[in-house]
């Protein structure tokens, strides 16, 4: 068992919430994805076991959300957004400057493990484009220098 | 019963359909009615995922799809208007945006809808300019089936059909939007009985069978109705003729038999047809005991000699047949002529019993054995307990089903046998200790009358010619009897 005797525990009380079972699907992989920093295969083989669903069915919803991942990333995860609105004020050459920064491409983990950088879709902070996430927290109006300066502030 | 007129067709509809679901009811869907349709299947449930189905109703605003629209009585329905061409084009030009257009190599070739409706549809050119998305050509998912993510339209057929039909679940859609993808999860693979139904349903060239593939293009195909022997289900196949050889089953939709579905061990069954082991000519056995091929008349002529001996000496009671489950009502009726003719009573049913499930396999592993059944051929009990226990002089055994090790296993208990006739459609043991062997024809090669397990009594034509010289069982019979019967009118005469 991956899952934890505590996730599992989160996971059941995520079940007792809904009507249908099924529905809680979603909310567990966030309870796995939080305790193990990811959701493993594994995890979701035995989650597909707990919600009686083929794992092809929880493969499907995990990889619906970019927010989920099956492997761990870096310890930070720093999505630059490239919808339309951020594209317009630079976000692409952004996200570019920072994959030559950091010596990876979009997706990947530096090799010390610190940063897995991605791009993303609309954060709804539009009027600050462009604009990238680190962790849960939004940074807003950037340009590269800015971006870099706060990459390299990462521990 | 609502009803409602569908381009100034009056149709009466069964409540809670769907208009789609009303139109195949009544027979006119694409026959009559042409509402293309990409993710709608009779045999599964409701996905609305394609938007190829939309047709007008009035009364309501913006087009609706016909595949989940329930019908009212009353309700108007256009499908041919321009609205409904232009909402048709459209959902063309979508679906070709990514395609990779790569028919030359493409097996569905000839029998896709897509081409079929960009044909029909679409437009002579491409307005995108972007790369088309390139992915895996061929990715196996398991023993049976390969895919080629470019060409799948994500119509979520056949991920429907392994959750709604099968339960087995293997496939899903991974990824999102122009990314998605059919997948199985890391390590389970496509893999059940049915598995390759998905690539009959798939309505363009992403699944194909490793068995097909490559084989022959199907513009080359003639496809003519047959009936699968595999099991007492009897289901409905479409047989792909080509050089005039069976090349392919597929499954032919009866709602009243198989649904839209059949067996993978079925499907493959047509390798049987044209197969090595074929019995290809007559043999009979000479005085120096070995067996030699033989021409069909000295084969008929040795066996009439050998059974009016049987019977003169011995009389009719010392004599026996046992027919196998895969004759047809006219094979088995040729057997009783003969039977009555020389007065045999003793005659049973080879039915080998294997697994069944709750789908459509049939423990009973023969297409008519209710039709044999009914033609009064029982339990072979009594005859495999004189056989072994050398109560008897003589048999008559069609097809070698006899030989399966819940009947009688082996031939040993065959030796003692004065006379054993032997007509078969394929090798077997039987060869070791027949005095006469006569090739008979597949139901592919002859047509003939079946009844299933439930009843359902089915007729096909022959569909192919053996590629030797072989006769239908009925005839080889029926051509025994008659050779037999100045004897018999003699025998009548004394009687
Ligand atoms: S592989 Fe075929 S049946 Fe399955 S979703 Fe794609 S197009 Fe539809
Ligand atoms: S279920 Fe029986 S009749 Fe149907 S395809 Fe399979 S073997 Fe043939
Ligand atoms: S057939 Fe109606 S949406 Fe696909």
């Amino acid at each position: 068992m991956v899952i934890p005797e505590a996730a599992r525990d989160a996971i059941d009380a995520a079940i007792g919430r809904y009507p249908e079972p099924r529905a809680a699907l979603l909310p567990a992989l966030h309870i796995v994805q939080r305790e193990l920093g990811c959701v493993p295969l594994e995890a979701a083989r035995e989650l597909a076991a707990i919600f009686a669903v083929a794992p092809v069915e929880v493969l499907e919803l995990l990889s619906f959300y970019n927010l989920f991942r099956v492997e761990p990333g870096g310890r930070h995860r720093v999505n630059v957004c490239t919808n339309l609105p951020c594209s317009l004020r630079g976000a692409r050459a952004l996200l570019r400057g920072l994959e030559a920064h950091l010596g990876v491409a979009a997706g990947e983990t530096t090799r010390d493990g610190r940063i897995t950088l991605g791009h993303e879709e609309c954060l709804g902070a539009c009027a600050w484009a462009p604009m990238l996430r680190i962790d849960g927290d939004y940074h807003e109006n950037l340009d590269l220098e800015d971006a870099k300066r706060l990459l390299d502030g990462l521990e | 019963m609502p009803t409602i007129t569908v381009d100034g067709r009056q149709v009466r509809v069964e409540e809670g359909r769907t208009i789609l679901q009303a139109l195949d009811d009544a027979g006119l869907l694409m026959d009559g009615v042409d509402v293309p349709h990409y993710c709608w299947h009779p045999g599964l449930a409701v996905d609305g995922s394609c938007r190829l189905c939309q047709v007008e109703v009035e009364g309501l605003g913006g087009l609706q799809i016909a595949c989940n629209t329930p019908v009212a009585d009353g309700m108007v329905v256009h499908t041919t208007s321009d609205r409904v061409r232009d909402a048709r084009a459209g959902v063309m030009e979508l679906l070709l945006v990514n395609h990779p257009l790569d028919c030359p190599i493409c097996d569905q070739a000839g029998e896709c809808k897509l081409q079929d409706y960009a044909f029909e549809y679409g437009a002579a050119g491409a307005r995108t300019r972007e790369p088309r998305r390139a992915l895996q050509k061929r990715v196996p998912l398991g023993p049976t089936i390969v895919l080629d993510q470019e060409r799948c339209i994500l119509c979520r057929r056949c991920v429907r059909f392994c959750r709604e039909v099968t339960g087995t679940g293997e496939l899903g859609i991974a990824n999102r939007g122009d990314r998605s993808v059919i997948e199985t999860f890391p390590g389970v693979e496509l893999d059940n009985p049915y598995s390759m139904n998905v690539a009959d349903i798939c309505p363009v060239g992403a699944l194909t069978t490793r068995d097909f593939r490559f084989k022959v293009r199907v513009w080359f195909l003639e496809e003519r109705p047959g009936i699968c022997t595999g099991c007492a289900r009897g289901c409905n196949v479409w047989l792909g003729v080509a050089h005039g050889e069976v090349q392919r089953y597929t499954a032919r939709r009866n709602d009243r038999v198989n649904g839209s579905w059949i067996c993978d061990a079925g499907r493959l069954s047509y390798r049987e047809i044209a197969a090595p082991d074929r019995l290809r000519t007559p043999l009979v056995r000479g005085e120096d005991g070995v067996l030699r091929s033989a021409e069909l008349d000295v084969a008929l002529d040795a066996a009439t000699r050998r059974l009016r001996e049987l019977i003169d000496a011995k009389g009719p009671g010392m004599l026996a047949a046992l027919a196998s489950a895969h004759l047809t009502n006219e094979d088995l009726a040729a057997l009783r002529r003969l039977l009555d003719r020389l007065g045999v009573d003793a005659a049973g049913l080879t039915l080998v019993m294997g697994e069944g499930d709750d789908l459509l396999v049939h423990p009973e592993k023969g297409a008519n054995a209710a039709g044999a059944r009914a033609a009064g051929f029982g339990d072979p009990a009594p005859i495999l307990e004189r056989l072994r226990g050398g109560g008897l002089e003589g048999l008559i055994v069609l097809g070698h089903d006899l030989l399966h090790p819940t009947l009688l296993g082996s031939p040993d208990a065959l030796d003692d046998l004065a006379t054993l006739i032997v007509l078969d459609t394929h090798r077997s043991e039987l060869e070791r200790v027949a005095d006469v062997v006569i090739p008979g024809r597949h139901l592919a090669e002859k047509g003939g009358t079946l009844v299933n397990a439930e009843g359902v009594v089915q007729e096909v034509a022959a569909a192919v010619e053996p590629p030797f010289p072989a006769t239908a069982q009925a005839e080889v019979l029926d051509r025994l009897a008659e050779a037999l019967a100045p004897r018999l009118a003699q025998a009548g005469g004394d009687g």
